[in-house]
């Protein structure tokens, strides 16, 4: 019986393989991804033609940056590439848009092709990256890259005992007569002290944001407690808050001691701090009389697939072979990106970097992210506000710009 | 407002006129102008206009192959714009995606309003040919000369060049100003927006909600309005002081540089303007990158002391100048920094204007002894206000819609401290452009934009008709002919 | 007495002189940025610390980001084209508005008014979808005529122009048996130079200047389809500028420079030109 029924199986393998009829003429096919990718993007989709020799291609590479892609994509889906790499914050606006694919509807098609399931790429890739590129239960696209935040310092002047904590870290930074630069003006990263104190963020399936900051964590901490805390960080003198986007020409700058950015920024911190420098998760926050670990958002890189692709098949075969494991190395190997894949990153090259050493201490205490697009301005805004010292330090001020903050996030979408 | 009267009554009358012409033509008309309401060439071939003829029954036949292929595809839909929602399914033997016949509410919209164009301009050419079959019979009654081809040929370079000229440009202004404009309008209407996307979702009319939205303050925070009426008011700021820094700053420039005492004028004015010949997206994010929180700008106040010692004042809480990121600084270093690329430009202007400054005045002047400020109070100044008074009105249309120098300054770079202005998507430096702009790129929000943008349309008409009507009477057109 | 009006000469000249330096500082400050050694911006001294031409020279060597050759082609050949079409347009319209005499041309003139008091920005989208409807997204084609299709409504500096010049001389030309066109053609526009030289400058410089349309119209990421604002635009992307800062200058550079020759050889036009058309437009 057993035999019979593997039998039966393997056969409906064999017809469905032979059910897809190649095409006689090419496949036309368009990708976009990051500038800096241009060359290794390149690379890889000549490879991808080898690995289906079968089938003629006609691949266009475009350029388009993984943190706008959602925005050319969205002012006109059916002009947008069939295959795009994107930051995994945009995965809401995407969805609700219908401007990824669903890759369930094609999980038949992956398999008889590629011979993977959405399993094999589900168990292939580290967990964090997978719940990412979830949205309302259902899967959406292949993760490729690590993408969040650490801190770099200089050991010259910060020792690792001072690095344990926020206030060790900056009467470190002020004795050396340096500063700590972090941008406080955006959601993604001023999350971070809310995350210490185990608030979080939700999304609903109309894409508004569920968010408690203004009450009471489920740690016992409040809101206003971590604002007090946010606000001794930004007033000490060795502070800088950054703006956002211009922590590499800071690091270039040279005033800094420590920063908190992201592996984007290994090679320059490798030039200022010199080859020492040391990359790690973030201090320790104080709330109260405890100690914290300032959790900060773990968030990926993904390549998703158009829905108004016409060749939506061959555009999942694409998107699956750029983020597969040989892909992956490829580009740890051009970009020092840190993979997603599991083997990928097991490599001895991967695990001696220190920027994937840094990145994933910080990503073992770190949160995933999950907003909705009304969450940005308003939190980039409050964090201008603690930057900038406009919100009084007693907790009367620091309540009403906390309700005020939740009101706008939890907004409505419209 | 006397003249405005007059000129709807003079419009009406002309409509009314034109109408009267066509139902005298159908009613008095032989069988040949009959037969031009169905096809429009037969009143002009009777009359052997045989080019004349074929041009306009071909006219006819486009019309008619644009409404049967491709307006009855989506005028139909135009009361719900669109009732089918896409779907799709992967064929499994081609790889291929397939998708139901759907509809796409934005489409819908665009097409419907271009085919009313072209049925509204269809209707007017219709109603001329039968009018003009029928002149054409009262012209071959009463035994006049019949324009042969090569007459009309002459008169559209004679008497009906105007026509010639026209033609071509209006085509290009309806279709790239005129039908964006009207769907702008039909936009605010309905509620595009990021919920209703298409092609993956449909959009449908709302009627006036969205304007109510814009001014319903019921408690909310979270409304438009608070942003609103705050944008609104820098914008109005932002273009007084704009138009007339630069407008006075161009005159004084200008002064300064033809004075005698002057050397070498010419190379001092082209040194300035060098700062024209660098484009904008050139200059002003050079100059932002110049003034940045830890730019160039910083390092050396820094150094100065100058920023230590703000702070010790209490200007400022950071550890640099905000120039370009707190509102404030930002707003004034806006507005030098707006000086700075447009001063030349208006210096230019100026020198042009005064070298035809009437050197009698100027003479007069001198000999009763008036000094330099009277002679520019009440000589100069009066002479190109009087001269620049509509640029002046035109100018400041042109700030309140400066989107350049306002995005480009603070775009990703300022972050409003402002937690309601921030809820709106807004900040303090943006102005109505730059907000609409943003609320259409980031939120997709297009039906808020359209509504903000007739706002802008509805303040710039406001002060224009204003301005024309207070401070530039009468019509200096005829002066000069 | 002497004394003095020296005095007040040199002191005439140094406010000058002080002005034209605060004028120039940003734009010395960007040549001596596109001839630093390092690619990045320099924050902490005015000066670049290294000097080096070397970024010129890579400006000229394409790569995946930087393809200013091709750039800096297309974007003169779309000036080429708007400034053709411009300039035919708004001398057609200046034309018919100065001197023709039919009963629409007040209504046109105010319909004209209201259409320039709408924001342009927001009317991009409308733009957008209606050339890709004649599959014109992405083409160059598409990108002139939206420079040049409307430019019929800038009309008004060059009709004040038109309305100087003397009606005496075409009305003794049409008794000698001139029609319009010919008028249009070897009277009106001769006497015009100033103007049309005028107008040449402003549309051929649009192309130039302008980004917004132009990345929204060449949305598909083909770099060596941007045009010279779309391309340096993009290098000061978060994850470019520390790399493309100094190349940026470059092109900066090298695109003001062509600019500012036209604009001195052409100075004394344009300022008679625009003059003579404010103040009677």
């Amino acid at each position: 019986m057993k035999k019979l029924l593997s039998l039966v199986l393997a056969l409906t393998m064999v017809l469905s393989l032979g059910a897809i009829a190649f095409a006689d003429g090419p496949i036309a096919l368009t990708v976009w991804g990051a500038e800096e990718d241009q060359t290794y993007l390149a690379e890889r989709i000549e490879a991808f033609k080898a690995a289906y020799p079968d089938q003629e291609f006609d691949i266009t590479l475009g350029v388009e940056s993984e943190s706008t892609a959602k925005d050319t994509i969205l002012t006109d889906v059916e002009a947008a590439a069939d295959v795009y790499a994107f930051a995994s914050d945009q995965l809401p606006d995407l969805v609700n848009a219908g401007a990824i694919l669903d890759l369930s509807t094609v999980e038949e098609a992956l398999k008889s092709v590629a011979g993977k399931s959405l399993d094999d790429i589900k168990a292939a890739n580290v967990e964090g990256s997978i719940t990412a590129a979830t949205y309302n239960d259902t899967f959406y696209a292949f993760p490729f890259a690590s993408d969040g935040f650490f801190m770099f310092y200089d050991p010259d002047y910060i020792s690792e005992e001072d690095a344990q904590t926020w206030e060790g870290l900056l009467d470190a930074a002020a004795a050396a007569g340096k500063k700590v630069g972090m941008t406080l003006a955006s959601g993604w990263y001023n999350t971070a002290f809310f995350n210490a104190a185990g608030f979080s963020t939700s999304l609903n399936a109309d894409g508004t944001t569920n968010m408690d900051w203004n009450g009471t964590s489920p740690d016992g901490y409040t809101g206003v407690q971590v604002v007090q805390a946010m606000q001794a960080i930004a007033g000490h003198d060795a502070f800088m808050a950054i703006a956002d986007g211009d922590i590499s020409n800071q690091i270039a700058g040279g005033d800094l001691a420590a920063v908190i950015s992201g592996t984007w920024d290994t090679a320059l911190v490798s030039d200022t701090f010199g080859e020492d420098y040391m990359a790690c998760a973030l201090p320790l926050l104080t709330l109260g009389e405890d100690q914290v670990p300032t959790r900060g958002t773990v968030s990926f890189k993904m390549i998703g697939v158009n829905p108004y692709a016409e060749n939506a098949g061959w555009a999942v075969m694409l998107a699956e072979f750029l983020t597969n494991e040989e892909s992956q190395v490829a580009r740890f190997e051009a970009r020092e990106i840190p993979p997603t894949n599991i083997a990928a990153s097991e490599s001895e090259a991967v695990q001696a970097n220190k920027g994937v050493v840094g990145l994933t201490e910080a990503a073992a205490v770190g949160v995933v992210q999950s907003v909705g697009g009304k969450y940005w301005d308003p939190t980039a805004s409050f964090g201008e506000q603690i930057a900038q010292g406009t919100i009084g330090t007693d907790e009367a001020s620091i309540q009403t710009a906390l309700d005020q903050l939740v009101e706008g996030v939890t907004a409505a979408v419209g | 407002m006397k003249n405005a009267g007059s000129a709807v009554a003079g419009f009406f009358a002309a409509i009314g006129h034109f109408f009267g012409d066509f139902f005298t033509a159908i009613a008095k008309g032989d069988w040949a102008v009959k037969l031009t309401l169905l096809i429009w060439g037969a009143g002009y071939a009777r009359r052997k206009q045989y080019v004349k003829a074929i041009v306009l029954t071909a006219l006819e036949v486009g019309v008619i192959c644009f409404s049967v292929f491709f307006a009855s595809q989506y005028v139909p839909k135009f009361g719900t714009l669109g009732t089918v929602v896409m779907e799709q399914q992967l064929n499994m033997q081609t790889l291929k995606m397939e998708f139901n016949d759907y509809d796409h509410s934005f489409l819908i919209l665009l097409f419907s309003l271009f085919s009313f164009v072209v049925w509204l301009i269809a209707a007017v050419v219709w109603i001329r040919s039968v009018t003009g079959a029928y002149r054409l019979q009262l012209d071959a009654e009463a035994g006049r000369h019949i324009n042969t081809f090569k007459d009309d040929v002459h008169d559209y370079l004679g008497d009906k060049f105007y026509v010639t000229l026209l033609t071509l440009p209006i085509i290009g202004i309806v279709v790239f100003t005129v039908i964006p404009i009207l769907l702008l309008i039909f936009v605010a209407f309905t509620n595009y927006d990021q919920q209703h996307m298409p092609p993956s979702a449909l959009f449908t009319w709302v009627g006036f909600t969205n304007f109510k939205s814009l001014f319903s303050s019921g408690g909310m925070t979270v409304t438009f309005g608070y942003a609103f009426v705050r944008v609104l008011g820098w914008t109005l700021v932002w273009a007084f002081f704009a138009t007339f820094t630069t407008y006075f700053g161009g005159i004084l420039m200008s002064l300064l540089l033809n004075s005698k005492k002057t050397r070498a004028p010419r190379l001092w004015r082209t040194l300035l303007v060098i700062t024209i010949a660098v484009p904008q997206f050139v200059s002003l994010l050079l100059v932002r990158n110049f003034f940045s929180n830890g730019g160039i700008v910083n390092t050396i106040c820094a150094r100065i002391g100058l920023t230590g010692w703000l702070r010790s004042m209490g200007l400022i809480s950071t550890s640099y100048i905000p120039f370009l990121t707190a509102p404030g600084w930002a707003h004034v270093m806006i507005i030098l920094i707006n000086i700075w690329i447009g001063v030349p430009y208006q210096m230019l202007i100026a020198t042009g204007i005064l070298m035809n400054l009437p050197a009698d005045q100027l003479e007069s002047a001198r000999v009763d002894g008036a000094n330099k400020f009277q002679t520019f109070r009440y000589i100069t100044m009066p002479y190109m206000l009087q001269v620049t008074a509509p640029t002046l009105v035109t100018d400041f249309v042109k700030n309140i819609n400066n989107f350049n120098v306002i995005y480009l300054l603070t775009d990703g770079v300022y972050t409003t401290t402002n937690q309601l202005m921030a809820n709106s998507q807004a900040k303090e430096v943006d102005l109505l452009v730059t907000w609409l702009f943003n609320l259409t790129q980031n939120y997709y929000n297009y039906k808020m934009a359209a509504v903000i943008g007739i706002m802008v349309f509805i303040v710039c008409a406001v002060f224009t008709l204003v301005a024309f009507n207070f401070l530039i009477r009468g019509d200096k057109e005829g002066v000069y002919q | 007495m002497k004394d003095k009006k020296i005095g007040g000469i040199v002191s005439h000249n140094l406010l000058i002189a002080v002005l034209c330096v605060i004028w120039l500082i940003p734009i010395v400050w960007l040549v001596c940025m596109s001839f630093s050694a390092a690619p990045n911006m320099n924050t902490s001294t005015f000066f670049p610390t290294e000097w080096s031409a070397k970024y010129y020279v890579q400006l000229f060597h394409s790569d995946t980001v930087n393809q200013f050759k091709a750039w800096f082609m297309n974007t003169f050949k779309i000036a080429i084209f708007t400034c053709i079409i411009c300039t035919c347009f708004t001398l057609m319209v200046a034309y018919a508005t100065s001197f023709g005499k039919f009963k629409a041309r007040k209504p046109l003139m105010n319909v004209a008014v209201m259409l320039n008091l709408f924001p342009g920005v927001l009317t991009m989208i409308a733009v957008y979808f209606t050339l890709r409807t004649f599959n014109l997204t992405n083409s160059h084609i598409g990108l002139i005529l939206v420079y040049s299709a409307s430019s019929g409504l800038g009309y008004l500096i060059c009709k004040g122009f038109f309305d100087t010049v003397p009606r005496a001389l075409c009305e003794a030309a049409r008794l000698d048996g001139c029609n319009e066109a010919r008028i249009f053609a070897q009277i009106v526009i001769p006497t015009s130079r100033p103007i049309i030289v005028y107008t040449i400058i402003s549309s051929f410089l649009t192309p130039w200047m302008d980004f917004v349309f132009a990345k929204m119209i060449l949305n598909a990421g083909i770099s060596e389809n941007y045009t010279v604002a779309v391309g340096l635009y993009k290098m000061l992307d978060k994850s470019l500028i520390n790399s493309y800062f100094t190349i940026f200058c470059c092109g900066g550079i090298l695109v003001s420079v062509p600019i500012a020759i036209l604009f001195f050889i052409m100075q004394k036009f344009y300022v008679e030109g625009i003059t003579a058309g404010a103040v009677k437009g």
